[in-house]
């Protein structure tokens, strides 16, 4: 009776990245706006 | 254990291209949001030099046309299409600015009619597709997701409620594809008709918030009547979208209780997950102005940059309504979503001229 064939190597752990949700970023990303317009790094915008 | 090194390196090159592959589509976003301002502006000038009596068309509906006539005249190259997707994230993006052009008393006084109005539509909304979907046969999931994306918040409700009520693709993308052709219909119907009906702007504001299925879409709506129109539409949405976790729960519950979908077991944290996020940072920013954290210059800025994030949400809403491919989805479903949200528009018509009685909007 042949040995039993070995089990296969288990996968490398995979590291799942950590991601923001759209919405997460929309808020970040006018917060951050919010903020360079507060500290006048963002002036007069025009339309 | 070369490649547990290499492993982050390869996860950060993958992150940079993504990254370099959405620059084409949002810079043709940029491109028609900006030849919709000039068409705007050099149309304008030309009718008033000539003595024409031409209608004044704004930068939203050109940014729409642009957008509808290259998706449905052009293939969109497939560099584009990443980009273009990306629509979404500016449309968030402008409404938390948006934010900034409201005051937290008119927050709390128009939301809170809007509240008010959102759970009659959405209970309205809900009976009148499902006794429809019923009537027409449709299959039973199909018409939850119909019934939950033309009374909450239209695609992004149907993809929310996809996977908690166990849905098949098929379904939802016939759902999807209903919600978007007749959101597109609403874009020019909506105008017209409250043109015809002398509305103010915060009435029709309201009704478009209430009547549009789809944020992108009830946003230009609203701006397609005025400016101040749009302001109020936005809010009547997101007064509306922050209903999604409730009625998507309600209905996880409906299927999970006949067996045909996951049981939720935490319901604080399904609620949490379904909640649409920007709509803090919406309120955020909105407290921060009602304190005078910024001059008024600085205000003015902020609800500029708002308008830039739409204007390249306005042109996404074009480039993404293909009524090609709309059609290829079956009639029926759109059948049962026309004459729903026809029936949705009169009845949320109708609950705006009574709130225009008692609160006097």
């Amino acid at each position: 009776m042949p040995p039993p064939a070995p089990a296969p190597p288990s996968p490398a752990p995979t590291v799942k990245p950590y991601s923001l949700s759209l919405d997460t970023w929309a808020v970040i990303v006018a917060l951050v706006l919010a903020l360079a317009v507060r500290f006048d790094v963002l002036k007069n915008v025009p339309w | 254990m070369a490649s547990s090194t290499s492993l982050p390196q390869v996860q950060s090159d993958n992150r940079l291209l993504s990254a370099l592959n959405i620059v084409p589509g949002i810079l043709l976003l940029a491109g028609i949001g900006y030849a919709a301002k000039i068409l705007e502006r050099s149309v304008n000038a030309y009718a008033k030099a000539h003595h024409w009596t031409f209608p004044n068309i704004e930068y939203v509906l050109w940014a729409i046309l642009i957008g509808l006539v290259i998706s449905n005249t052009l293939a969109v190259p497939k560099i584009f299409h990443s980009g273009i997707a990306t629509y979404e994230f500016w449309l968030k993006l402008g409404i938390v600015l948006l934010g900034a052009r409201f005051v937290l008393a008119d927050v709390l006084k128009l939301g809170g009619i809007s509240l008010a109005l959102v759970v009659v539509e959405i209970t309205l909304s809900l009976a009148l597709m499902t006794f429809l979907g019923k009537l027409f046969k449709l299959k039973p999931k199909l018409i939850s997701l119909l019934a939950i994306g033309s009374a909450v918040c239209g695609v992004s409700a149907i993809i929310a409620a996809k996977g908690a009520i166990d849905a098949d693709d098929e379904d939802s993308s016939f759902a999807i594809a209903a919600i978007l052709a007749l959101g597109a219909l609403a874009l020019f119907t909506f105008p017209a008709i409250a043109h015809a009906l002398h509305m103010n702007d915060v009435s029709y504001g309201l009704w478009a918030g209430l009547g549009v299925d789809n944020t992108a879409e009830a946003t230009a709506a609203g701006a397609l009547y005025s400016d101040a129109a749009g302001k109020v539409a936005v809010l009547a949405k997101t007064a509306r979208n922050a209903m999604i976790g409730f009625v998507v729960l309600a209905y996880a519950i409906y299927w999970s209780s006949r067996g045909q979908a996951e049981t939720v077991s935490n319901k604080a944290a399904f609620l949490w997950k379904k909640f649409p996020k920007f709509i803090l940072g919406f309120l955020f920013i909105s407290l921060l102005v009602s304190f005078h954290s910024f001059s008024k210059g600085q205000v003015g800025s902020l609800g500029n940059l708002s308008k830039w994030a739409f204007l390249l949400t306005f042109a996404g809403v074009g480039l993404r309504t293909n009524f090609r491919e709309m059609s290829q989805q079956g009639l029926r479903p759109f059948i049962v979503g026309a004459l729903g949200e026809i029936l949705i528009a009169c009845l949320t018509l109708g609950l705006v001229v009574g709130a225009n009685r008692i609160w006097g909007l």
